[in-house]
């Protein structure tokens, strides 16, 4: 007798769950995005979608509906950067991060790190220049296809924008290779095109709400996946993590690491001799034996297995993988293409932001690797 | 029906006693009843809803559910938001017809307490004739007292909600941000000399939050333009395009009261570099900042504003190693390179000066038009006011004097007549009696005719020509 009756009956349950079901069912359907709005007030934290293509590079912005001249102007945006933060917990602030890498040759493993880091990628922006020679547009063809694949994911998945800069200015040397690249007497002039490309990269890209800008080479494959939120736990204007190279070392036949980037270094008196001797134009390098400065690298400070937060004041940095608080390079700290204070690139931004009162420091026991030509 | 009586309490037996005993309900009722209609109520409700919901969903999309972003819907709307962005600096390199080439320019306008002189500056703005759409406009307006981002604010829509296509421009954006100075902007502290270092840091500052703010891959130009200009050519964008230079500035003076002198050189920091002041540089210590214009450093150096000549060829360029900074037009890619407005002690000089110095540096050429002027606003200084209010006194003094002078004429009028007027009186008196004495004589003649009443009526006539 009961059977029957139970099948026959529904429970007011199964109503509950139907219309839940038919809810999900509409916001599925008639959900729209929640930026639909182009963003008039920008408060710094809100991450919003510009409403057209003149907006900060480091936002994503809207296709105009028609291409004929009767689109509307753009709306007047309003930025409060007294509210832009950059803190120790840039994640929870929900901190913007500018990602600058100026591409001469395109690696993959280079893509496939910067893929595994793990700040939310919503919150990074990336950016690019390279070169207009035959090699620059084997590099371009090369990250462009990597930047369709990873920006056809949906929102969260992808990076919020992506600009790509063609260089201006002429490439002094037509080789990247590495020999050429670091002989002596090509030096001044290859790092002065390198200071006018990594400028013209920084001030064209870095938008108003941008709190970060690390500085990362297109060299540099591995660096671990909390790189970001590392560098920024410690809190520091500009703050330098420790560039190595991976080998195959002949001698012990094993896989081994050797130091590479020699441009954070501390100050030594010999070199302010060498300094204080010599002309307006000319500029200090190191890890050149013609010029010994005696100054104590960074690289050398690395201790086996040293406390990996540990940190050094520095005097000069390199600019393989380097975080910057975006206020800095706002006061007007540049990379200088010309010698300051004997010093060029990198090295010289280090000092330029030591004039406006912003100290460098380095992660000796922090290490990143560089490619291994 | 029995088990609402239950409920309600009112059953004969107690509440807790229905237990073992109690045979609910007493008859057969086939309870799927009630159940079915309540199915069959909330089917028809169910229905009734989903309609309800697509139809206000469908006509009213502003109330769809909002929020989440995966949909049916919102993928058209995702793949309309786009991400990536390329672009050739090359194009971008500035020229010397860029109006015809459609090169962007980014107007710059850092503003500190400046709602006075932004209407004057928005009338500056409409009258310009390089293309409106092809100008950028970017404002930094920091620790502000008065309501100059409301009125910024108010401008700008005005001006973005202009009907005419060709006044509208291309980006507005207005960037806050307080640096927390404690100079102040009045004229007098502004322009003494102890606050000079310090104050052209923080300007520094400002202009280099504003450029890297703003500076966007478009641009090929970038024009620096103070509020308080008074009078500047409408042409002045495609003036100082024509020279092809890569960092220019046209000469800046400023009206004055006559009692000045009607005109001064106002912008003394574009200058040609001096044997002096490269030898007076080398004796300063590392943060010393070397101003222009001041007695304490005498660096004879040639000044762009007292080389005008009214009647000179406005074409005429002047190589020059600093530059001032009320109307600064340079190409986008001397601020790419890095070029920017030194907050430190860059070769002795900082801000505007340093920036001259540093474009010189980078092998960029710098270049000012002594003939061609634009004029400043003129703001009374402390010591301006003070002369004029002893101006204003004199002429009060002076007026009144002039006042108790004539009110002392009047006196003397009224108190002492004059013999001209007794000669008058005289005059008149004298007239009267001998018209009087006429009179007496013309007397019998009219009686005479008196019997005749016509002529008396016909009037003055015959009386008219006795008269004469």
């Amino acid at each position: 007798m009961p059977t029957p009756r139970s099948l026959r009956r529904t429970n007011p349950i199964t109503f509950v769950l139907g219309a839940i079901l038919l809810f999900g069912f509409y916001i599925f359907f008639f959900s729209s995005p929640s930026d639909d709005l182009p963003s008039t007030s920008t408060n710094g934290q809100q991450k919003k979608t510009a409403s057209n293509a003149l907006s900060p590079p480091s936002l994503p912005f809207r296709k105009p509906k028609s291409n004929n001249n009767n689109n509307p102007p753009p709306e007047v945006v309003h930025y409060y950067m007294s509210n832009l933060t950059t803190s120790r917990d840039p994640i929870a602030n929900q901190e913007t991060v500018l990602i600058l890498t100026p591409l001469a040759r395109f690696y993959q493993e280079y893509w496939d790190n910067l893929l595994s880091l793990n700040y939310p990628r919503s919150l990074i922006s990336l950016g690019f220049i390279i070169p207009k020679t035959k090699e620059g547009s084997q590099a371009y063809a090369l990250l462009q296809a990597q930047i369709t694949k990873t920006q056809s994911l949906p929102k969260g998945k992808r990076f919020a924008s992506v600009t790509i800069l063609r260089q201006d200015t002429e490439s002094p040397l037509q080789t990247q290779n590495e020999a050429e690249r670091h002989k002596i007497s090509n030096q001044k002039v290859r790092r002065a095109a390198m200071a006018k490309a990594r400028n013209s990269l920084l001030f064209t890209t870095m938008g108003p709400t941008t709190s970060w800008v690390l500085w990362l080479d297109a060299d540099i494959i591995e660096t671990p996946p909390t790189l970001i939120q590392d560098l920024a736990s410690h809190d520091k204007p500009i703050i330098a993590a420790n560039c190595f190279q991976r080998f195959h070392n002949p001698e012990t036949n094993s896989p081994d690491s050797r130091v590479y980037d020699l441009n954070n270094w501390v100050d030594s008196p010999t070199a302010k001799e060498l300094g204080a001797k010599m002309g307006k134009d000319d500029i200090l390098l190191e890890g050149y034996g013609e010029m010994p400065t005696y100054r104590s690298l960074m690289v050398w400070m690395k201790e086996d297995g040293g406390d990996p937060g540990k940190e050094v004041e520095l005097d000069g940095v390199g600019g393989t993988a380097l975080l910057v608080k975006a206020e800095v390079h706002r006061d007007g700290a540049m990379f200088p293409a010309f010698a300051f204070y004997h010093l060029i690139e990198t090295e010289g931004f280090a000092k330029m932001a030591r004039r406006l009162g912003w100290k460098s420091w380095g992660l000796p026991n922090y290490l990143v690797y560089h490619y291994n030509e | 029906m029995y088990r609402h009586a239950y409920q309600n309490g009112n059953a004969a037996y107690p509440l807790g006693g229905s237990g073992t005993f109690s045979i609910q309900p007493h008859k057969f009722q086939p309870r799927s009843h009630p159940l079915k209609r309540r199915r069959q109520l909330m089917t028809r409700l169910g229905i009734v809803g989903t309609l309800f919901c697509i139809i206000v969903f469908f006509f009213f999309p502003n109330l769809r559910p909002g929020g989440t972003s995966f949909g049916l819907f919102s993928s058209p709307e995702d793949s309309q938001i786009e991400t990536v962005r390329y672009y050739d600096l090359s194009n971008v390199q500035g020229t010397a017809r860029g109006w015809e080439r459609e090169e962007r320019i980014l107007l710059c306008a850092p503003l500190r307490d400046a709602a006075p002189h932004l209407p004057m500056f928005f009338g500056h703005l409409k009258n310009l004739t390089y293309p409106h759409n092809l100008i950028d406009l970017a404002f930094l307006v920091g620790d502000s007292k008065d309501n100059t981002i409301t009125l910024l604010k108010e401008l700008l829509e005005d001006l973005r909600q202009n009907p005419d296509p060709k006044m509208q421009f291309g980006e507005m954006s207005i960037l806050e941000k307080d640096f927390g100075q404690k100079v102040n902007q009045d004229v007098e502290s502004r322009h003494g000399f102890a606050a000079q270092a310090g104050r052209r840091k923080s300007m520094a500052q400002a202009r280099n939050w504003l450029l890297s703010a703003a500076l966007r891959p478009t641009h090929s130009w970038v024009y620096w333009r103070d509020v308080d200009v008074e009078t500047a050519p409408f042409t002045i964008l495609e003036d100082l395009m024509r020279h092809n230079k890569d960092v220019i500035v046209p000469n800046v003076w400023r009206p004055l009261p006559d009692w000045l002198g009607g005109e001064q050189p106002y912008d003394l920091n574009s200058w040609q570099e001096s044997e002096t002041a490269l030898a007076l540089a080398d004796t300063l210590d590392e943060d010393a900042v070397i101003v222009e214009g001041y007695a304490e450093y005498a660096t004879w150096r040639p000044h762009l504003a007292y080389l005008r000549d009214p009647y000179g060829d406005p074409d005429m360029e002047m190589e020059i190693d600093g530059v001032g900074g009320v109307s600064i037009l340079a190409k986008a890619k001397v601020f790419r390179s890095g070029v920017h407005f030194p907050a430190f002690s860059f070769e002795k000089h900082a801000e505007t000066e340093g920036f001259g110095k540093m474009a010189k540096r980078m092998g960029f050429s710098v270049v000012g038009l002594p003939h061609y002027t634009i004029w400043h606003l003129y703001e009374p200084s402390v010591d301006d006011i003070r002369h004029m209010e002893e101006m204003e006194q004199e002429k009060k003094k002076k007026e009144e004097e002039e006042k108790a002078k004539k009110e002392r004429m009047d006196k003397i009028k009224d108190t002492f007549d004059t013999p001209s007027r007794q000669w008058e009186e005289d005059k008149s008196k004298l007239q009267n009696l001998a018209q009087d004495a006429k009179k007496v004589a013309d007397e019998p003649k009219k009686q005479v005719v008196q019997p005749d009443k016509i002529v008396e009526a016909r009037g003055e006539e015959p009386e008219a020509k006795v008269e004469k």
